[in-house]
């Protein structure tokens, strides 16, 4: 089984640890090409689009000639990300390094900003769908799927449609997510902590997704073929958008991170990686709530979107003759970069001075994921109540969450009735937390050894000199000649005592 | 620490069942024996009865302020607009289990819904007030479990009428209860103690007559305009009447062990011409607060006295609604404090809110043996005096006999969560009393006394809302804090060696860091804020180090009345005495309104009630209204300072001790860094050899048997109020379970040993040890 050995932190990332003719291989795809356009920091974006028809190679210092004083750093970011998705290839000339863009990226988005993009299948028309779900059946349907695939992770057995998913699929997301120690039950791990919380920040705006679905100008310029470039101005959408962003950032990253472990199961059906990811890119610029035809599928593309369906990115059904799926926004969503972060959001919990948390949600995720660090008491329609316990709060360290962490989480979630109020948290509260895990780290682990029974006085105390000099006693009690000493200096007092046995 | 980390024990279903609990709680000294003794029941409840996730929510339920489970448990949210209705109603029905700022939690057991029948509320006004507030559906159980506990309360009422007792029912509400009366006199010992009277009307030999309802309205925007036409209506009532004699066998008869119909007891004190009135009224300058009001309504509510317990927090103004009472019902009022200094300030009140001739009050204590003059008037004294078995000079002997002879209108009882049931029932078995009014700040015990107040005194008829009153500015502000004070090495290592098990108290109270913190304190609030302190120490050899070292004044239980009173005074009055060390004499009762700073250095193990009693001496409001009004210009004008030394039994018995307040609604602050590592050698034990003379002071003391803070149990006080201090010492002793009924999840009592405390008085000076041979093996080697 193969290690994983990049740390991606979003879907872009992802992408760019692909080797090179993986890479090349990827941008013979318009979309993908496009998708990668989005996907870069905005001074990224105007260097490819600048370069779009130069095909001479350009030298870094005229490059730099194009920047403002303060933006330096910026430029840096960007010419990095460029290098790393292979868009620029670095030519070192007369001890001069020149950018040229990638050719086959090039011509491909050449190609695409003048005839916009045809995407191998057309929707299938009315007549032969029927009724198609309306867009909000559709968001309720991802969010659905996308919920309970959440719950089957951090909780085997508590989700209702437990059965939808494929064991080894979900063994794939366990592996990465949870860490199983022998006998026990799995356990969260703390970067699955952190996809959690993030996730979890999308579900308090998803009643947003029906608002801003109606008014997404999104999928009516992708109908008109046009690129969407810059310009981000509807506050609407900028909400949405990051939303989504979050979304990629957390979820996509983490499951394609999976990925190379999911590869290694799908290679043996004859997927590849990055197959894989033309695909889902390719996805993305579907319409979504359109139905398309599984026929216009290659195999591999079949067998994916049966995962994909487990995660709510899109909706399987079966006509008469032909069987469809129709892109959630989930799906359609998937190439967005991440830019900005800042989201409105509405909280949900509110912490009382005496370590009780309300926490205003039906939702079972809600509630499994403060089950991580508190003890949840009551489950009402539309409220949970649990409390903040020392024991609770061992178990999350113990897990690997950390105070911090969790504070933070209490702070970014907190109910809007006491959101407004300086801190958010009782200061007790979040004291206490704090202080909890400090008790934690009081004791600190120093390997050791421990040496008794020296044959005389001389020799101990030599000894303890010895182990002094290297700053590697630890302790000693003279009376009964006996010390204890860093591990490191283990061998060289091995030595030492040799020496003196002589 | 930890505050709320455990949930409150449902004590609704455990009403029948609490043997379970005790055991774990015998030994007291396992380290962090939490597992056991606290949640008894979550392992039941957990996933099996707490997912209500099915209950139906209400349409509008973003309106309606609460949720209720099926379990008892309600939840208010305390923005909503209803709030202040919901509250009323709730803590009229419900027993609140904590009242942060935000969510409320009560639970609804029998004891709350007999207090809730005993001032009027009806069993169909409950459900239908209860599902108008709620959420969601009221839970089928929740319904049951009121039509239960409610079916048999509050159906029979005993009144004292012109003299004579009658047992009355309510009757056409429904005919059932008509056979109420009738199962009673089926009963032996009430057959036989009824008295057939002549002009009897009713088909059976009742006394039918007319009672005015309700005229409270509390809960009137919440009703049907139906039913609060029927709480307004005149009720007939049917009754018989009983013979006085046997008023307390047929009290005891309808009691839920026995025949299960509690009586309520009301007195008509209007048509009572037998017993003389008592001139007094309230002074016109006597203004009760909104929260005074509301419980002397609860008392009030129908034209008759209720017998029952108000609590408010200490400083809020208990003594004010016992006086009213009294001026109320204008009859001999016979009230009852813990201690001879209470004594004294409740007579003071009584003049200083009443227009009371000072003929017509006195008091009765060991020192001083007053008689009121005329017919009728206020006898202030303590629960001892009265309670006492043993032989009384001949003085006291008449006045006792005085005080037996005659019918009280009011008992007026305070601080009844201190006084041990045995008492009450000697107290209330000695006095005749028509109406009894119990007062309290904290309803909490850490034994099962608890719920024997409900029978022997009366339901609870009010309970305020801490933090309510002080946003309303009513009482003080606190800043609650507990000190984290690191042991130094050298009695860390001394307690946890296994032979000093029975020191672990004096090492952890002594512990210099602590002392060091408590200096500090001192002099920041004396020298930079300028306010006056009180230093608590249950330990008395703690006490007087401490009080020693910084040469400030103290007082514990051998401190005569004389020098108490003396202290207190330059405490109030002088500028040079800014400081007073407390033992427990200090807990209750004690009134120091200028303090507004307390430092307690060592407390009675885990008891919530000692923790609330002790910030209470510093909640009486001070300064400015408007300054204390939520936002005005103080934000906190009175500091309760807990030191704790870290790793020890302390941190647990402290999280202990702050869950009442916690519940109220306070929270501690965590400080680490006291006192500031500058401090350096301003503040006493700085160098190592001060800190190891402590150290040896506190250990081998105990090693020669005279009394020291050695050993913990000897080290700790037996309060000695009164010289008819026995009855109180016996009751003591007698306590060592817990229950769940009483919620208490604290830790016991301790024990304590009678032969000991006698060497309290004198044994202190004697302490210091001499006999080099005696020496803690950590000094022979200095000294030797």
């Amino acid at each position: 089984m193969p290690q994983v050995k990049i740390i991606a932190k979003n879907f872009m990332d992802m992408v760019a640890s692909l080797p090179a003719i993986k890479l090349d291989l990827l941008y013979r795809n318009q979309f993908i090409c496009e998708a990668i356009l989005r996907s870069l920091p905005p001074l990224a974006k105007k260097y490819v689009l600048q370069m779009l028809y130069i095909d001479i190679p350009i030298t870094s210092k005229s490059l730099q000639e194009w920047l403002l004083a303060d933006g330096s750093s910026k430029h840096k970011v960007a010419i990095d990300r460029l290098i790393q998705l292979r868009v620029f290839e670095v030519i070192d000339r007369k001890k001069e390094t020149t950018y040229k863009l990638n050719s086959t990226f090039q011509t491909n988005l050449r190609k695409h900003m003048i005839s916009g993009g045809i995407l191998p299948r057309e929707p299938i028309p009315q007549s032969v769908t029927a009724r198609l779900p309306t867009s909000e059946e559709l968001d309720a349907y991802a969010h659905e799927q996308w919920e309970c695939f959440l719950l089957q992770l951090i909780s085997s057995g508590q989700a209702k449609k437990s059965t939808s998913f494929s064991s080894s699929m979900m063994r794939i997301f366990q592996r990465g997510l949870l860490r199983q120690r022998d006998k026990e039950a799995p356990r969260l791990t703390e970067s699955g902590f952190q996809f959690l919380v993030c996730i979890m920040k999308l579900m308090a705006l998803l009643p947003l997704f029906c608002v801003c679905g109606l008014m997404d100008p999104y999928t009516d310029k992708l109908n008109e073929g046009k690129i969407e470039i810059g310009s981000l101005s509807w506050p609407l959408y900028l909400n949405w958008k990051t939303l989504m962003q979050l979304f990629f950032c957390h979820f996509v990253a983490r499951l394609f991170i999976l990925c190379s472990d999911f590869h290694v199961l799908v290679q043996e059906q004859g997927v590849d990686q990055a197959d894989l990811i033309a695909f889902l890119l390719e996805l993305s610029f579907h319409t979504p709530g359109e139905a398309y035809s599984l026929d216009t599928l290659t195999d591999d593309q079949t067998t994916m979107i049966k995962d994909l369906a487990d995660l709510g990115l899109v909706k399987l059904q079966k006509g008469r003759k032909e069987s469809w799926f129709i892109p959630t926004k989930l799906a359609t969503n998937l190439s967005v970069s991440l830019t900005d972060s800042s989201s409105r959001k509405q909280g949900f919990v509110v912490v009382e001075t005496n370590f009780r948390m309300y926490a205003y949600s039906s939702s079972k995720l809600h509630c499994e994921i403060l089950r991580l660090f508190a003890r949840v008491e009551y489950q009402l329609p539309n409220l949970i109540v649990g409390a903040i316990t020392k024991e609770s709060l061992y178990n999350a360290f113990e897990n690997g969450i950390t105070a911090e962490q969790i504070v933070t989480f209490l702070q970014q979630n907190a109910h809007p009735r006491v959101a407004e109020k300086i801190p958010s948290v009782p200061e007790n509260v979040t004291d206490q937390i704090r202080l909890w895990e400090t008790d934690l780290n009081r004791v600190e682990m120093t390997p050791a050894h421990f040496y008794d029974e020296f044959p005389s006085r001389d020799v101990f105390e030599a000894a303890s000199d010895f182990a002094r000099m290297h700053n590697g006693l630890l302790w000693e009690d003279a009376k009964k000649m006996r010390m204890v000493v860093m591990a490191e200096i283990h061998m060289l007092m091995r030595e030492h005592l040799r020496g003196q046995n002589k | 620490m930890g505050h709320g980390e455990r949930g409150r024990p449902n004590k609704k279903f455990k009403f029948a069942k609490d043997d379970h609990r005790g055991s774990a709680m015998e030994d007291d000294y396992s380290f962090y024996p939490d597992e056991a003794d606290d949640e008894p029941c979550d392992g039941e409840n957990e996933g099996k009865k707490r997912d209500f996730t099915n209950l139906e929510l209400k349409l509008d339920h973003g309106n309606r302020p609460l949720w209720a489970c099926a379990d008892g448990r309600i939840f208010l949210e305390t923005f909503s607009p209803l709030y202040k209705q919901a509250y009323d109603f709730l803590i009229a029905i419900a027993e609140p289990v904590c009242r942060p700022e935000s969510m409320h939690e009560y639970n609804l057991t029998p004891h709350s819904l007999y207090a809730a029948v005993s001032v009027g509320l009806e069993t169909e006004t409950i459900i239908s007030v209860l599902n108008k507030l709620s959420k969601t559906k009221l839970p089928k159980e929740m319904i049951d479990f009121i039509h239960a506990s409610t079916a048999n309360y509050g159906k029979v009422k005993l009144v004292l009428k012109k003299n004579r007792y009658f047992i009355e029912s309510p009757f056409p509400e429904a005919s059932w209860l008509f056979l109420v009366l009738k199962k009673l006199l089926q009963d032996e010992v009430i057959g036989r103690a009824r008295l057939v009277s002549e002009n009897a009307q009713g088909s059976d030999g009742f006394t039918i007559s007319k009672t005015a309802g309700e005229i409270e309205s509390g809960h009137s925007g919440l009703l049907m305009e139906s039913e609060l036409a029927a709480a307004a209506e005149e009720k007939e009532t049917h009754a018989f009447e009983i013979d006085p004699a046997q008023v307390e066998n047929v009290k005891q008869r309808c009691l839920p062990n026995a025949l299960n119909y509690p009586m309520l007891e009301e007195y008509d004190f209007r048509n009572d011409s037998v017993n003389p009135d008592l001139d007094m009224e309230l002074k016109p300058h006597a203004q009760p607060r909104p929260y005074q009001e509301k419980s002397l309504s609860k008392m009030f509510g129908n034209g008759r006295a209720r017998s029952g317990i108000i609590v408010l927090p200490c400083g809020a103004g208990k003594s004010l609604v016992g006086v009213s009472a009294a001026s109320r019902i204008k009859k001999s009022c016979l009230c009852l404090a813990t201690n001879a200094v209470s004594v004294d300030q409740w007579a003071f009140q009584f003049k200083l809110w009443s227009t009371i001739r000072d003929e017509n009050i006195c008091r009765f204590t060991s020192d001083s043996k007053e008689r009121f003059r005329g017919n009728a008037g206020v006898v202030v004294t303590t629960y001892n005096m009265v309670a006492f078995g043993g032989k009384r000079s001949e003085e006291s002997e008449k006045i006792i006999e005085e005080i037996r002879n005659r019918e009280w209108g009011l008992l007026l009882m305070d601080e009844v969560h201190v006084v041990p049931a045995h008492m009450f029932r000697k107290v209330i078995s000695i006095t005749k009393s028509h109406c009894k009014l119990g007062l309290t700040a904290t309803l909490v015990r850490e034994d099962e006394r608890i719920t024997d107040l409900n029978f022997l005194i009366g339901p609870k008829l009010y309970e305020a809302n801490w933090l309510d009153l002080v946003k309303g500015g009513f009482i003080a502000n606190v800043q609650c804090a507990e000190v984290w004070c690191p042991m130094t090495k050298e009695f860390f290592a001394e307690y946890l060696k296994k032979e000093n098990s029975k020191k672990k108290q004096a090492l952890y109270v002594m512990n210099p860091n602590k002392f060091r913190a408590c200096e500090f304190l001192i002099r920041f609030h004396e020298r930079e804020r300028g306010d006056k302190i009180i230093v608590f120490a249950d330990n008395l050899f703690a006490l007087v180090e401490y009080a020693m070292k910084l040469r400030k004044p103290m007082i514990y239980g051998a401190t005569s009345h004389l020098e108490r009173t003396k202290i207190l005074q330059a405490f109030k009055t002088s500028r040079d005495v800014n400081t007073i060390f407390l033992s427990k004499v200090g807990d209750n009762s004690i009134d120091i309104p200028e303090a507004n700073v307390i430092i307690q250095i060592s407390s009675h193990a885990g008891s919530r009630r000692q923790e609330a009693q002790r910030l209470g001496r510093i909640l009486r409001a001070k300064g400015k209204l408007e300054d204390r009004m939520a936002g005005g210009k103080e934000e906190y004008n009175a500091f309760f300072y807990s030191l704790v030394s870290t790793d020890t039994q302390e941190m647990y018995y402290s999280t202990k001790r702050q869950q009442f307040l916690i519940d109220q609604g306070y929270s501690f602050k965590v400080i680490t860094s006291l006192p500031p590592p500058d401090a350096g050698a301003d503040l006493s034990y700085y160098h190592l050899d001060e800190q190891l003379a402590l150290l040896g002071k506190s250990l081998t003391n105990s090693t020669n048997q005279v009394l020291t803070a050695g050993d913990d149990a000897v080290g700790l006080e037996q309060l000695e109020e009164d010289a008819d201090d026995i009855a109180l010492h016996k009751a003591r002793r007698s306590m060592g379970s817990m229950s769940a009924m009483s919620g208490a999840n604290g830790m016991v009592y301790m024990e304590y040993s009678t032969g000991k405390h006698k060497l309290i008085g004198h044994g202190q000076n004697k302490s210091k040890p001499k006999d080099p041979s005696k020496r803690h093996h950590l000094f022979k080697k200095r000294f030797g």
